[in-house]
């Protein structure tokens, strides 16, 4: 029954109640009379009252069914104009908005070197579980703990890591701040690091060797947006600890500052850094950027002191079905000669260059329902070694060769969150590297 | 250190700045308002679609959500000017609010986003990304990576959205068509 027709009985009631008080004979005023009367009276107001509260029942159930979302006037009148009017309320078939959203991703890899092959592994790559609470329209906490190589002991190859762990409270309806442990905006994967948002089954040689993914720091940054698209971070963060180079290993000729990166565990704080990034997207499909961080790495433990500087340009274009994308990073060590001298002879000396960039194209070939296939090529080249400082004849090690990389494959998404990956990637000088991999991924 | 570079940046970036995080935007009233100015009253009417059209849009590739769909008529006079539904859908984590105006001919005029609470992909509010539905019907593709184009780490924000821009173009053609929104 509705509202209307409610409201109709109700005026029918007292109607009724009005037709009884004035057809009551005033001069055959009986007792019986009388108390009939105001037995009929205590009767009608008793079903008055039971409408009422049924009205009341059915326009709260009414509202709570056609706003779920915003609370939307059910009459709205438009300008100065008196005629009545209504918006329609949004959502069809939602529910409320949770507070707490879990969310995961994961990667599960397999590696084989075409040549050699005893060397094929299969691993758990990454295991991640997260949430984001928000605490109120205007705060929330943003978490990820992640495992890496599927077991973590003193006798496994796998470590547990907090990779977010942040606050981001909207500060004005025109700047957010971000206080914690966090990603760095750099380059176009450290952000965006899920297994199904980049080709290939292994993440990109030059966001992994150059820029050390997935890259996070501790601190407070401000991120703001403008009208014609551009959007600025920037923020102070804690940096890198040289003191974590060794020399005997080959970690540090493999990515520089993954060899010195802190992630927050127990970090050297006394030299901090400092980032900004610029990203506009002011055109669909579009995204040009750039990042810079600098920072200080010694922490006042040695005499001399030694700064860490890592920048990048990056680009992507997706117009129709081709996704297109490059990113050039390069990285600076300085007073490198003063931690290098005693180091003469080792396996890894501290470069003070690195650097590297790639080319990638990517093709949305087919998609049928929830199918969708991309096939993508990848050439990259980079240095971990680009060049060190002098030591001195016959003391300065030779800059490493630049490596180059073509990677060949493809795609399989299952709706957005899970996808299957095939390549095959080619090195031109570490040629036992070549490689078929095998991925399946997952996020959501 | 350089701290006094980052309060400068900060400073600078604060000058003028559009609200990429802020919460919610506007309302679904002034969405419609936005869309369809003339309009001297927005009548809200609930269209429920019958097992017959769920199947149809289902044939189509549509999946409706739900039979019944909150629609406002944009009326002047006696004249129908067009149709606004406000809608939310899942970005990457949270809830997307969004408006869509469609007008006689079945044809989008406008999208508007009414409430955004991700920390990335703010820029699906940027007006060159919302112009790309404009003039797009039910028989437009509407999917990102064909005739929409991608915002660079906001994939499943732009996705989605999109997803629910055709499903309300494609429910408020049949509902037209049932005679629904006379």
């Amino acid at each position: 029954m509705t509202s209307k027709r409610w409201q109709g009985a109700a005026a029918s009631a007292a109607m009724a109640t009005g037709l009884a008080l004035s057809s009551a004979p005033a001069t055959a005023q009986s007792n019986d009379a009388q108390a009939a009367l105001a037995a009929r009276l205590d009767q009608l107001a008793a079903e008055l009252a039971a409408v009422k509260a049924e009205l009341a029942r059915l326009q709260q159930q009414q509202a709570a069914n056609a706003a779920p979302v915003a609370n939307v006037p059910a009459t709205v009148p438009i300008a100065t104009v008196t005629a009545s009017a209504a918006v329609a309320a949004q959502g069809a078939g939602l529910v409320a908005e949770p507070t707490t959203v879990l969310t995961s991703y994961g990667e599960i890899n397999y590696n084989r070197p075409t040549r050699d092959s005893k060397n094929a592994v299969s691993d758990v790559r990454r295991f991640v579980l997260g949430y984001q609470h928000r605490f109120d329209e205007k705060t929330k906490v943003v978490t990820e703990l992640e495992v890496e190589h599927a077991v973590s002991s003193s006798s496994d190859p796998g470590e547990v890591e907090v990779e977010q762990a942040y606050i981001e409270r909207q500060l004005t309806s025109k700047v957010a701040a971000r206080a914690g442990l966090f990603l760095m905006p750099f380059g176009l994967l450290n952000e965006n690091h899920e297994p199904t948002a980049f080709y290939g089954v292994e993440r990109n040689f030059v966001e992994t060797a150059i820029i050390p993914s997935t890259w996070r720091e501790g601190g407070l940054q401000f991120v703001v947006g403008f009208d014609n698209g551009l959007a600025a971070q920037a923020g102070v963060t804690t940096g890198f600890d040289l003191g974590k180079w060794d020399a005997t290993s080959t970690k540090g000729a493999a990515s520089p500052l993954g060899a010195i990166h802190q992630e927050l565990a127990l970090a050297k704080a006394r030299d901090l850094s400092v980032f900004g990034a610029l990203n506009w997207r002011g055109v669909p499909g579009l995204l040009v950027g750039a990042s810079l961080f600098t920072g200080g790495a010694t922490h006042g433990e040695t005499v001399a002191s030694s700064r860490v500087t890592l920048w990048d340009l990056h680009a992507r274009y997706t117009p129709g079905r081709w996704d297109l994308s490059s990113v050039y990073s390069r990285g600076t060590i300085s007073n490198t000669p003063d931690f290098n001298t005693p180091l003469v002879g080792s396996q890894a000396l501290i470069p003070k260059c690195f650097d590297g960039w790639y080319g990638q194209a990517a093709y949305h070939l087919w998609s049928e329902g929830d199918y969708a296939l991309a096939p993508f090529v990848r050439w990259e080249q980079f240095n971990t070694a680009r060049s060190f400082a002098d030591l001195g004849a016959g003391l300065t090690p030779p800059a490493a060769r630049t490596e180059r990389v073509i990677t060949v494959g493809t795609n399989f998404n299952i709706g957005s969150s899970i996808v299957l990956k095939a390549d095959y990637q080619r090195f031109r000088e570490k040629t036992d590297n070549n490689r078929l991999d095998l991925g399946l991924g997952w996020s959501f | 250190m350089r701290i006094e570079l980052a309060g400068a940046v900060v400073a600078a970036c604060a000058a003028a700045p559009t609200s990429v995080f802020a919460v919610d935007y506007m309302s679904a009233e002034q969405a419609a308002r936005l869309m369809f100015p003339d309009a001297d009253r927005l009548e809200a009417r609930d269209v429920v679609l019958d097992a017959a059209q769920l199947q149809a849009l289902a044939a189509h590739g549509i999946n409706a959500r739900s039979a019944r769909w909150p629609v406002t008529i944009a009326r002047r006079g006696p004249t129908t000017l067009g149709y606004v539904v406000a809608d939310a859908v899942v970005g990457k984590f949270e809830l997307i609010g969004y408006a869509v105006g469609v007008a006689l001919d079945g044809a989008v005029t406008q999208v508007e986003i009414l409430s955004y609470r991700e920390s990335h992909g703010g820029e699906i509010r940027l007006p060159a990304w919302r112009r790309q539905f404009a003039g797009k019907t039910a028989e437009s593709p509407m999917r990102v990576g064909e005739d929409i184009a991608n915002i660079s780490g906001a994939t499943l924000s732009c996705t989605h959205v999109t997803d629910g821009v055709r499903r309300i173009v494609a429910v408020v053609q049949a509902a037209a068509k049932s005679g629904s929104l006379r």
